[in-house]
């Protein structure tokens, strides 16, 4: 046999050998890996909506009770009412609901948006006067460490509680990323709708602001619906308006 | 009883294993000596936990990949061997971080890609090519350990320094009195970032070649 031959009979059989194994690998972790991922979600909707302290430790069977017992997933239609999962139309959007006493304690969107280098996905929590943000995450983004990837740290998080998407005269604003400190650059009549930036990371910053007001936009309705305290919640729960 | 018995640690001493294994561990240490796999050492050194999984993953591609590379040695073409070699070693990485990504979550999102980044990692590469290729498979597969602990031993050295003066915890716990604080102690923030992580490395090369020399 020529050494040729030889080699390449050697490499395809290398080939076949570690795909086998990696299939083996990939097809049998699958299951625990998808089960991760769901729970580094729900993690991620009660750290927005601050049922989750960051630095805790929580067995997944805490972040499964807790989601269920305060977190419940719906879709909000082109009117922007609240609907079960069953009634989804096509291009109803995702919305997740915290009760507390069966009423409505704020509502969480999930956010998508472009970064540098890929997704940022997170969820934005928003109070039910339909105006004033409740946290933020992220959970999944492929920022650069120690520069955009600051966007998953506390101190940034932390920096979105508090601030508005609506200016007084109730018109959509959006919360955007200052390109610096809020409190050095940013008037004191806009500062409720600006978080401090990252420095290094301005290009991050301004895709993620703009992805936000999409999103804001996407689900003005329901934010609208919020508002004005005319919320409507699917059956079953059409006791859910605030107090 | 004869002296050998007598002094049973001398004659361990003398075998080629213990030589071979001291020299992975101290002498030529792959961080210390060898200044290899430095980029990982720089990023997942910020937290003891992460730096300890690191470890384990490293020792156990190193291992096994030294193991197999062994096995094979006399029937990998000379021509294709590094592609081969590489082929074993990234089959051994995805393995590792799939299982991690299965098991710890939390770490695998932490390390991200640094898991993935083993397959470019000079130890491994290194053991492969200067011993696994021409040594039988179990001291092979010993060398890959005692370089794995060798480079874990400066990475949880590392992890730990950063730790403590970096966030005032060890495995997460907090280890530094809140009356230090209320007395106007601060984290160290410099330690959080890489080039803490450059300082504390240069400091580990100094001693030991400071070590080294007196001898």
């Amino acid at each position: 046999m020529s050494d040729k031959l030889k080699s390449l009979l050697f490499a395809a059989a290398l080939c076949l050998v570690c795909s086998v194994l990696l299939t083996t690998a990939s097809a049998g972790l699958q299951q625990f890996q998808e089960r991760n991922i769901i729970l580094d979600k729900q993690k991620n909707i009660l750290k927005a909506v601050d049922l989750i302290e960051a630095g805790k430790r929580y067995s997944p069977k805490d972040v499964e009770t807790l989601f269920t017992e305060n977190i419940k997933q719906l879709w909000v239609d082109s009117d922007g009412s609240l609907i079960d999962a069953s009634k989804r139309g096509d291009t109803d959007i995702p919305v997740y609901i915290q009760t507390s006493d069966g009423d409505i304690a704020a509502y969480i969107l999930p956010i998508d948006s472009r970064g540098l280098w890929g997704r940022i996905k997170g969820y934005l929590a928003i109070d039910t006067d339909g105006s004033t943000v409740v946290g933020f995450t992220v959970y999944k983004h492929s920022e650069t460490p120690g520069l955009g990837g600051e966007i998953e740290k506390v101190w940034f998080q932390k920096n979105w509680v508090g601030k508005k998407i609506v200016n007084p005269e109730g018109d959509l604003v959006s919360v955007g990323i200052a390109k610096g400190k809020v409190g050095e650059l940013v008037p004191e009549d806009k500062r409720d709708h600006y978080v401090d930036g990252i420095s290094g990371a301005t290009l991050t910053g301004k895709y993620l602001t703009e992805g936000i007001k999409e999103i804001l936009e996407d689900y003005e309705p329901v934010s609208i619906k919020f508002r004005t305290n005319t919320v409507q919640g699917p059956p079953g729960t059409q006791g859910l308006s605030r107090q | 009883m004869n002296g050998t018995t007598a002094r049973p640690w001398a004659a361990i001493r003398k075998t080629k294993s213990y030589k071979e294994i001291v020299k992975a561990l101290w002498l030529s240490n792959p961080i210390s000596k060898q200044i290899l796999g430095i980029c990982s050492a720089l990023a997942v050194t910020v937290q003891l936990k992460n730096a300890i999984v690191m470890s384990v993953a490293l020792t156990f591609v190193v291992a096994f990949s030294s193991m197999i590379i062994s096995a094979l040695r006399t029937i990998i073409p000379r021509n294709i061997r590094i592609i081969v070699e590489v082929a074993i070693i990234a089959t051994l990485v995805i393995i590792a971080d799939e299982t991690l990504k299965a098991f710890l979550y939390d770490v695998s999102k932490q390390l991200s890609v640094f898991v993935g980044l083993i397959i470019t990692n000079c130890i491994v590469l290194g053991r492969a090519e200067g011993y696994a290729l021409s040594n039988p498979p179990f001291r092979s597969f010993m060398d890959g350990i005692a370089n794995g602990i060798g480079y874990s031993s400066v990475l949880i050295g590392v992890a730990f320094i950063r730790e403590l003066l970096g966030a005032g915890k060890i495995f997460g716990y907090q280890v530094v009195p809140e009356a230090f604080y209320a007395a106007g102690y601060e984290d160290m923030g410099l330690m959080l970032l890489a080039p803490g992580a450059f300082i504390v490395i240069g400091l580990f090369v100094w001693l030991e070649h400071s070590l080294l020399k007196e001898k």
